[in-house]
Parts: structure tokens; sequence; C-alpha cells
């Protein structure tokens, strides 16, 4: 049985269920939004992420209809939403603060939305009960909402912009305000909730690595501009730009001169050293492998070994300044030849007390050919 | 020890300054008139011992109490001031809600400046205050000169001397106690609520209607209250705005006490009054101890 991966974006004959088509704004002299143009699909978990002050938030809002575009169109099934007010539009958003009534209870706080456009008192009762079954919120249906836990109210907030069965639901920052733990617990509700339902969701986040665990596709933003569009994966393996690479997990940079050998590309980084080998991505506009580039390799996909390893091409020696644990892995802070900081990072499958590698070692990082990406410089 | 020392401070301040009193005034509207100083009858004799103790407490009664349902000046003073201080009370949230509002939404940086406006009247003092409306309701006065100047009017408007002029000075002067409670509501709102309601299908007004007037409902009742209760004794506003045909119940215990010299009539209708008020007043701790509540 073969299942079909879910890629709309893919699929040339899909028609996105939001297009923003050259969309600026600005607020006086300062512009949030700077000429963008992005297709997100129906189903899609969409995540905009970015440092604070990106655009992301105004992006979102321009979609519930809380601010307009100054330039371009933003269509929704088609149609511009320009002229919509947001108490007409087919989509609904949870606030960062959650924004939940504090004089109703959480029964009335989810009935709100489904009270304004109907008056069967029967169909509301049901669907509200749905919506509480859905978000495991029974039992605190009478209370209000001081009266239950920062991840109660968290659900409360979902269960209420979901009750409408919005084309389009809008998510800013949902779990900011949850520890660690009930954060990662709440992703899982969150992905599991969106397949249930069918809605397309798109989220808020500055955190890389909540945007990783629950998007379908990721957009990095960057003063107003998108700098990339990919799935999680795509994003991390193969990021276009120093700026995604960077703020996407942890990575090594080197810069240097690139030149093309064969099917790889030689990088000449810093005098009397031996060259980094890599591999362009041939069929991607950036990284041609010629000239000024960046390369960058993840710490996960660099080996260390105290013994010289055999057969590799990528060779750096150094020596161990700092040791990063984290429990379920280490990061070694390697100085290589130049005094450039290098990090290399390795499960712990052994326990502590039989690692062989410790502070001021000499030890040698490798790393396979295909490990890295080179990006433009 | 500390602990206990300072809580019997308050404590002490309303012993001495409220239950005293009201005790000695309680006393007296139980008391006879009499032509003598103190005007009234029976005063304690403690160098007669538990006999005189015994004399007096059988000489006090309830006449006054019973005289004050004789006549019917008093039961319509009380309902005409009642009147007076609700219809007040109304109108001033009319005028203090919109106030308010503008102020919660006001830049930040302009707002200490609006509520300095706010109190900025309690600078001059109260008496000369009500002067000065009588000084621009007067026939003669700013308002009616300002009307006939502008050719709206050719005579002179009655106002001064009517009910129309005791209910511009209740407003003007209670307004800053409607607007102050409301306006703390108002502002510790927090906007994005406004924006959920929008986003879950509200019109702007349907906003209004249910989300920012049940969030200020315990600053509208605050309000209402700090204007209604002292309303309903005001003195000084019927008597100097107010015309001879104004019946509020200050001005009636004023001149039972001062030209009457009827010193138990005049206790037993503040007693009257104050018995009325405690409603009103239980009524206001109640709301603030939800409001309280929930804050927590």
């Amino acid at each position: 049985m073969s299942q079909t991966v879910f890629a709309p974006w893919n699929d040339p004959d899909e028609t996105p269920l939001i297009r923003f088509k050259g969309v600026t704004k600005r607020f006086g002299g300062f512009t949030a939004i700077d000429d963008l143009t992005l297709d997100i699909y129906a189903r899609e978990f969409f995540a905009l992420l970015g440092p604070s002050g990106c655009g992301k938030t105004t992006l979102m809002r321009m979609l519930a209809g809380f601010e307009n575009a100054t330039e371009g169109t933003i269509e929704l099934s088609g149609q511009n939403i320009a002229p919509i007010p947001p108490n007409k539009r087919a989509v609904n958003m949870m606030f960062q603060s959650y924004a939940l009534f504090p004089h109703l209870s959480v029964w009335e706080n989810i009935a709100f939305g489904l009270k304004r456009e109907s008056t069967d008192k029967e169909a509301i009762s049901a669907r509200v009960e749905e919506m509480l079954r859905l978000t495991r919120l029974t039992k605190f249906a009478k209370r209000k909402p001081h009266q239950i836990s920062g991840g109660q109210r968290q659900r409360v907030a979902l269960a209420r912009s979901l009750a409408k069965a919005p084309k389009l639901l809008l998510l800013d920052e949902p779990l900011g305000a949850l520890d660690k733990k009930l954060r990662e617990e709440t992703q899982f509700e969150l992905m599991d909730i969106q397949e249930k339902t069918g809605t397309t969701f798109v989220i808020v986040t500055h955190d890389q690595e909540e945007a990783m665990t629950v998007a379908s596709r990721v957009a990095v933003m960057d003063e107003g501009r998108l700098v990339q569009v990919d799935t999680p994966d795509v994003i991390y393996e193969a990021p276009n730009s120093v700026y995604v690479a960077d703020f996407i997990g942890d990575v090594n940079i080197i810069e240097g001169h690139a030149t093309p050998e064969g099917e790889r590309a030689r990088i000449d980084w810093a005098e009397g050293q031996p060259p980094i080998w890599g591999t362009p991505r041939g069929a991607a506009g950036t990284g041609s492998g010629a000239g000024k580039v960046a390369f960058a390799i993840r710490p996960e996909k660099v080996a260390i070994a105290k013994e010289k390893p055999e057969g590799r091409r990528n060779l750096l020696e150094g020596q161990v300044i700092d040791i990063a644990y984290l429990g379920n892995s280490s990061t070694y802070h390697v100085k290589i030849a130049d005094g450039r900081i290098f990090k290399a990072q390795t499960a712990n499958t052994r326990r502590l007390v039989n690692r062989d590698i410790t502070w001021e070692d000499r030890v040698w990082l490798s790393f396979t050919e295909t490990a890295g990406v080179i990006l433009e410089g | 020890m500390r602990k206990a020392f300072l809580i019997a401070v308050p404590y002490l301040w309303l012993l001495l300054l409220f239950l005293v009193p009201f005790l000695i005034v309680l006393k007296i509207s139980l008391s006879d008139i009499a032509l003598a100083i103190p005007p009234y009858t029976p005063t304690l004799d403690v160098s007669a011992g538990w006999q005189g103790i015994r004399e007096f407490f059988a000489a006090l009664d309830f006449e006054n109490y019973v005289f004050l349902t004789t006549d019917d000046l008093y039961w319509k003073a009380y309902l005409s001031s009642l009147q007076i201080a609700g219809v007040s009370t109304l109108i001033t949230l009319a005028v203090g809600y919109p106030i308010a509002y503008a102020m919660a939404r006001a830049a930040p940086e302009w707002r200490p400046t609006l509520l300095m406006l706010v109190i900025l009247p309690f600078w001059t003092s109260f008496l000369i205050r009500v002067y000065s409306w009588m000084g621009i309701l007067s026939s003669e006065g700013v308002l009616n000169q300002l009307l006939m100047g502008l050719g709206l009017i050719s005579e002179p408007l009655q106002i001064l001397s009517t009910n129309i002029a005791v209910y511009i000075g209740i407003v003007y002067t209670y307004l800053p106690f409607m607007i102050l409670p409301i306006y703390a509501a108002l502002e510790k709102m927090d906007e994005s609520l406004l924006e959920a309601a929008e986003d879950l299908g509200c019109s702007r007004l349907s906003a209004f209607w249910l989300v920012t007037v049940p969030l200020s409902k315990s600053g509208i009742i605050a309000g209402c209250f700090l204007v209604f209760i002292p309303a309903i004794g005001e003195f000084v506003i019927p008597s100097l705005l107010g015309g001879s045909n104004t019946l509020m119940i200050g001005k009636v215990l004023w001149e039972e006490f001062f030209s009457n010299r009827d010193w138990p009539v005049a206790s037993a209708v503040a007693i009257i009054l104050l018995l009325i008020l405690i409603v009103p007043i239980v009524l206001f701790q109640r709301n603030e101890q939800k409001a309280r509540e929930a804050e927590g």
C-alpha cells in the first residue's frame, strides 16, 4: 500500500487557498512587509518563522483583517479579501494572549462566535460540546478563564477559534506562554487536531523547533521578506542562504573560494590548510559551486575521533576547547588550525564515564563530501 | 502587639467619628423637644445615680418617627430625593461613560493629562463652583446672554431655581466620581479582546455591548453608587440652585434643624435617611468585593 505524500505545493494543478500577490505593508516610513508573494494550500500546517520584528505577525494580522495591505492583493479561495471586514471572514485567529473573555465561562467563550451567526440553541450546544471533547475540556465547561491553568486556557482559545469551523485558522505564538514540557505535548495535540478537523493552519512562531515539529512547510522571514519557503527537512538540510542556515539549528560556517572539480567542488578556505570538498547543488539556483562561497555543515554531521580516520578527504585537526553536555548528546567545541571554533555533535550512546575524549585532547574532525551545503557567500 | 495596635487605630477612628455621633443622633431622635439648651429632653443626669439612668431611658420613645408618617411632607421629600438622585445618576452615567471611554482609548502619553483635567475642579471650593453656576444659569447669566446674543431666544430662560438647575448642579459636581471608576475598569481592558470579538463575528457595536460594557460593569456600578449615595442627601445644591418647589430631604432636614429648632424630628429624619442609604451602600460593597474576586 503506497501512501500519497501531502505536497500540494508541488502539484501545478492545485489552486492555493491563500495567495499573497506582491503584498507590501508600510507603517508610516517603516516597511513591515516588502513585496511578498506566497501561496498557501488547503489543509496545510504552515509556519511563519522569524525573529521578532520580521513582519510575521503583520502578515497574520492582514489575513485576519486587522491590517490592510498598502500594496498588492491577498486572495482567499480566489477572492480578494481586502474589502471584507474581520467579522465577515471565514478566518479565525487564536491570539497570543488567548484573549479569552474574562466575564464568560469556558462554555460561553466557545459558544461566543457560534451565537453571532445562529440562534439555533441545540446546534450551538452540540457544537460546543464537540469542541469541549476535542480539546478535553468537558470538565471545565462551567469555569471562568481565571479559574483554569495556562494549558487549559490555551485549549479554550483553540476550541473557541475552531468552533466556527473556519477555512483558515491563524495561530499567533500559540504555545509561547507554556513551559517546555507542556509545549512539546501541545505541539502534537495541535497536529492531531489539525489532522482531525482538516483545517488549514497558519502558525506564527519565533521558535524554530516548534515550526519544524508542527509544520508541513516553513517560511523563514527576515525584515519583511521571505528568505526560504520549504518543508522542514529541506530548510534544515538544504538552506538557501547563510541566514536560514544560521537561524535554524546549529551550524558551522566556513567562507572560502570554490572551484568545481567534476562532481565535487574544492573549497580553499585558509592558507596552508587542506581544502574542503563539497557537493554543488546542480539544479538549485544557488550554490553553483564557484567563486566566493560559504560552506555550511551541521555539527551532528561532523564526526570526532582521537585517531586519524582513514579514507576521508575532509579532515580537520584541532583541540577540544569546550564540551557542552546535553544529556542525550554532547557538543564539542574544537579549535582548528586558524583559530576558528568548529562544532561537532555526537549522540551519547555510551555512559558519560566511558567517554574517551576530554578537554585539551587533540582530535580529528571528519565529514563526507555530501554532508554540507555550499551557499552563495 | 504591634499588629493589634495597627488594627485598633482605624477601629478607634470609626468609633470616635462615626459610631459615637451616630448614637448621639439616635438618642436625640428618641427625645422630646424642649425650650432649653440643649433643646431636647431628657438629658442624662449621672449624679442622680442608677435611678437617674432608669428615668432617662424611660423618657425615650418613638414619637418623632410616628410624627414623620403623619405629615406627607417627609415621605414626599424622601421620594423626591430618591428620584432626583436616581435621574441625576443616569444622566451622569450617560455623560461620564463616553468621557471615560475616550480617556481609556487615548494615547497613553495623554492619559495622565486627561486624568488631571477630570480632577482639576476639586482644586476650587465646591461652594464657589456652585455659586458660579448661579452666575451662569440666572436670568441675566452667561448662558441666557449667550443664547439671546445668538438670537436663539428672545426672553431669558428660567433655569435657576428649578429642578433643571439642581440636575445640572449634581451632574456637574459628581461627574468625576462617575468617570474615574469607569476609566479604571476600561483602562485595564485588553484590546485584543475586542479584536477577538470581531474575529468571532461581532460588529464594532455588538463587540462594545458584549465585551466592553460587561467588562466595565464593576466600574459602572461603583460610579453609580458614588454619585447616587451622596446625591440623595445633597443639601447645598438644591438650596442654592433649586427653587421653593425643589423638595429634597437634605433641605427639609436643614430647615427642621435650624429654622424650627426641632432637633429630635431633624434627628429622626437623619436616621431614616441613613436606613435608606444602607441598602445602596451594602450593594456597593458587594460589587466592590465581587470585582476584587474577579481580579484575583
